[in-house]
């Protein structure tokens, strides 16, 4: 009885891990499935690198595959050196208080909501742009800059985790030779957390990418590939938000689903990416 | 020369912590300044009497009533999905899969925490239309499609939060009640869990946080801006983040714009002070829960 | 036919991945005696003792041959061969560990948890073999008073004795200690020495211990465990 009873909750346990995979999996045949029409329609290699233009019947994602590119790889480029300064100083610079401040401030940033993001966005910083460099004031450099700072709290724990988890011997002996905090800080500590710095680096952009709300709401979302950053442009999230009161049997709305696609496997991309560099350096350590 | 670029990364670590810093007082002020005036029951209940709003007895038709009662509604209901089957599968990842078992669905669970959130509401509005073709036309975007969609999205935050929380359990708690003669099922259900559950609750508490905060996936599986406390799980509702949302281009008045504010700093306040209280609960919560879009 | 042995061990040999870790033991230990186990560290001392009562099981890559019976009650049972259901085997075959691990629980919770996991339910019965085994313990004047405190608040020597009592209210044959005393003061494994020594009327003891002197006091054999095998010095 008491066996059996270990069997049923081993196999309750089994199926609902079964059922997870199941999920993560069904995800991306349904859009294979939901998209498949389009790629019968034009050719296979025209809906990821042809133009948008629905009403010659083109319906290719380039325009958005482009513009996701630019407003994520700014906003990375951007929450890069804000991540790396605060980490050094959540990790190094800063006295035992002020490190405790920072910490608790960088959690709480992870904690506002993408919304209201987007909310402040709209009405204090577009209009800044919009007297300061004139245009519509939707455009990439509103969307990169909100974008830099929502993914900056995700980087700068990334990057202090990496920092401080250094082995404190290896530490130690750069101090017993005479280096001081910085030095150590740069001779010591930098090289060896490079790898997990990387890791940090590669899913905050992936967060970049794949962020709906603060593109949506602040690049303007028009359906052209941007020539500059004071240009609105549309994400392949924002196209996917957008598109869905059309008709369900479209071809335009059909796009959507390649656009998840991408999405999926950019995403998809990173996550393997960071874990083949975890395992490399787990078997070199 | 070493000396002079040693000092410049002094100055602008220094530099840009104190940048990151205005931002988000900038932001929080700025915030705070145009959401604090309208903090206030009229926020919430608007006209009507907030005593009858409770009861049921009355209708909001301008304030932020609903929406609040369908965010509510989206998190109770999308925990109750979420969590028994993350911890189950938690559980079953720590104790009983084999390395290579661990392996593979590690990384398809981290593949899911990366999917784009928006990609998830997709995956629900598509399931939304299968079902409305295939088996019954009632189907539609509804209350039950986005809790489902809600909680594929926190599915992985819950399942990791609990692995990881049951594998790092030293191994003198672990043998303990083996010692003493109890099963497998014995030694997690009165031994492991119990030791585990800050880890446990910090990932749960976490999972309900993004509930509240999402709006990508809850635009696309039946959120709508008008109508009322939701009536069944097959209704649309309304929902804070998408009222936010919904405001930042369709606001007509001064009224609605500060409507906004002050819904922005109600979700702001929850969703804080569910991720604090996450953080607070295990000190040491792995962050890499939290990447996502 | 009544027999004075109660573990025989034939033959056995440990392997953890590729690594023979234990290597053709033979031995037999007697009922009602303590048998002390020594020898250099890193020789599989835990392991061996880990054998009785199948602490490996849930280590990967864990694999062991040859033979061990051990007479519980009135028949002999094979542990290796898997003829008694595991948890019935470690009531039976308890063990004791090098650093107390009382559960984070009341001392009254933690001594009853054994009897809970095998199915007590009778209050009365519960009680009357929790206090039995913490008089032996000589802990029972000690704690009486505070039964629904946490048990993580005692002393280091309390602790271990709780632990010890815990594992007694099961009323073991077999007791294993994997350096019950080593975590403690002298005085504090004093009063252990001589509780374990009591107990030799219900139980068969066996006890790795790095001390020499704590062995002679209170061990009836002394066996080294080295490359060679087990063998009595």
């Amino acid at each position: 009885m008491r066996f059996s009873s270990e069997n049923i909750a081993r196999n309750v346990f089994f199926l609902c891990t079964i059922a997870g995979a199941v999920v993560i999996s069904s995800i991306l045949l349904f859009m294979i499935a939901l998209g498949l029409p389009l790629f019968k329609e034009s050719s296979f290699f025209s809906v990821w690198t042809g133009p948008w233009d629905p009403y010659q019947g083109l319906y290719g994602i380039l325009p958005m595959i482009i513009g996701t590119l630019w407003i994520a790889l700014p906003a990375t480029v951007l929450a890069l050196p804000l991540s790396l300064g605060t980490a050094f100083v959540i990790t190094i610079l800063g006295g035992s208080r002020l490190r405790k401040i920072l910490g608790v401030l960088v959690r709480f940033m992870t904690g506002i909501p993408t919304v209201v993001y987007g909310f402040v966005g709209i009405f204090l910083l577009v209009p800044l742009i919009r007297e300061g460099f004139g245009g519509a004031g939707m455009c990439v450099l509103a969307a990169s800059i909100v974008l830099a700072i929502l993914i900056s709290p995700t980087m700068i724990l990334f990057f202090s985790d990496s920092l401080t988890s250094v082995n404190p011997v290896d530490v130690r002996a750069a101090k017993a030779l005479g280096a001081d905090r910085v030095q150590r800080l740069l001779y010591v500590i930098l090289p060896k957390a490079f790898g997990g710095m990387t890791s940090g680096f590669i899913l905050a952009m992936g967060r970049a990418l794949g962020d709906t709300l603060i593109a949506l709401m602040l690049a303007g979302n028009a359906i052209r590939a941007p020539r500059g950053v004071l240009e609105p442009a549309r994400t392949l999230t924002a196209h996917i938000a957008l598109v869905k009161a059309a008709d369900f049997n479209s071809l335009e709305f059909r796009s959507i689903f390649a656009c998840g696609i991408a999405l999926y496997l950019f995403t998809t991309t990173a996550v393997v990416a960071v874990r083949f560099m975890d395992y490399k350096r787990s078997v070199v350590q | 020369m070493h000396a002079v670029a040693e000092k410049a990364v002094v100055v602008f670590s220094w530099a840009m912590t104190i940048v990151l810093c205005l931002c988000v007082s900038i932001f929080l002020g700025y915030l705070l300044i145009h959401g604090l005036p309208s903090l206030g029951r009229d926020l919430i209940f608007g006209a009507a009497d907030p005593l009858r709003v409770l009861l049921g007895r009355a209708r909001v038709f301008d304030g932020l009533f609903p929406a609040i009662m369908g965010t509510l509604f989206l998190v109770i209901l999308s925990a109750s999905l979420a969590v028994p089957v993350g911890v189950c599968s938690g559980i079953y990842l720590a104790e009983y899969a084999g390395a290579g078992m661990k392996k593979f669905s590690g990384l398809l669970f981290d593949i899911l925490a990366g999917i784009p959130s928006i990609v998830i509401g997709l995956f629900g509005f598509s399931l939304a239309v299968f079902l409305h073709n295939h088996l019954d036309n009632r189907f539609g975007p509804c209350l039950l499609i986005s809790s489902l969609s809600l909680a594929v999205l926190v599915l992985p935050y819950i399942v990791r939060s609990t692995q990881t929380s049951l594998e790092e359990l030293p191994d003198g708690i672990r043998r303990t009640a083996i010692a003493l003669g109890a099963n497998k099922l014995q030694n997690i259900a009165y031994v492991l869990i119990p030791n585990a559950l800050s880890g446990i609750s910090s990932g749960i508490i976490l999972a309900i946080g993004r509930c509240a905060e999402d709006t990508a996936v809850i635009l696309l599986t039946g959120v709508v801006a008008v109508a009322g406390v939701p009536s069944s799980l097959l209704s649309q509702y309304e929902a804070l983040p998408f009222y936010i949302y919904y405001i930042s281009n369709q606001y007509t008045n001064p009224g609605e714009l500060s409507g906004g504010y002050g819904a922005c700093l109600i979700l702001l306040g929850v969703c804080a002070f569910l991720f604090m209280s996450a953080y607070g609960v295990k000190k040491h919560l792995s962050h890499r829960t939290l990447y996502r879009a | 036919m009544e027999t004075k042995d109660k573990i025989i061990v034939k033959g056995v040999s440990f392997f953890y991945g590729r690594n023979r870790v234990l290597d053709n033991i033979h031995a037999i230990f007697s009922k009602h005696t303590i048998t002390a186990i020594t020898g250099p560290s890193g020789q599989g001392k835990s392991t061996l003792l880990g054998l009785f009562n199948r602490m490996w099981d849930d280590v990967p890559g864990a694999r062991c041959t040859g033979e061990i019976r051990i007479r519980l009650g009135d028949r002999w049972v094979s542990p290796l061969k898997n003829d008694i259901p595991m948890p019935l085997l470690r009531r039976k075959v308890a063990m004791i560990f090098q650093e107390p691990n009382p559960l984070p629980m009341s001392i009254a919770g933690n001594m009853a948890f054994p009897l809970k996991l095998a199915g007590v339910r009778d209050k009365s019965i519960i009680e009357e073999k929790v206090q039995k085994a913490l008089a032996q313990a000589f802990l029972w004047e000690e704690v009486k008073d505070r039964m629904e405190k946490s048990a993580l608040d005692l002393s280091g020597g309390q602790k271990q004795r709780l632990c010890i009592a815990r594992a007694l209210v099961l009323e073991p044959e077999v007791l294993l200690c994997d350096e019950p005393t080593s975590s403690l003061d002298s005085k504090a494994a004093g009063i252990i020495e001589d509780f374990l020594v009591g107990l030799k009327t219900s139980c068969t003891l066996l006890v790795v211990s790095h001390y020499m002197d704590q062995m002679r006091r209170i061990a009836d054999k002394v066996m080294a465990l080295q490359e060679h095998g087990l063998s009595q010095i």
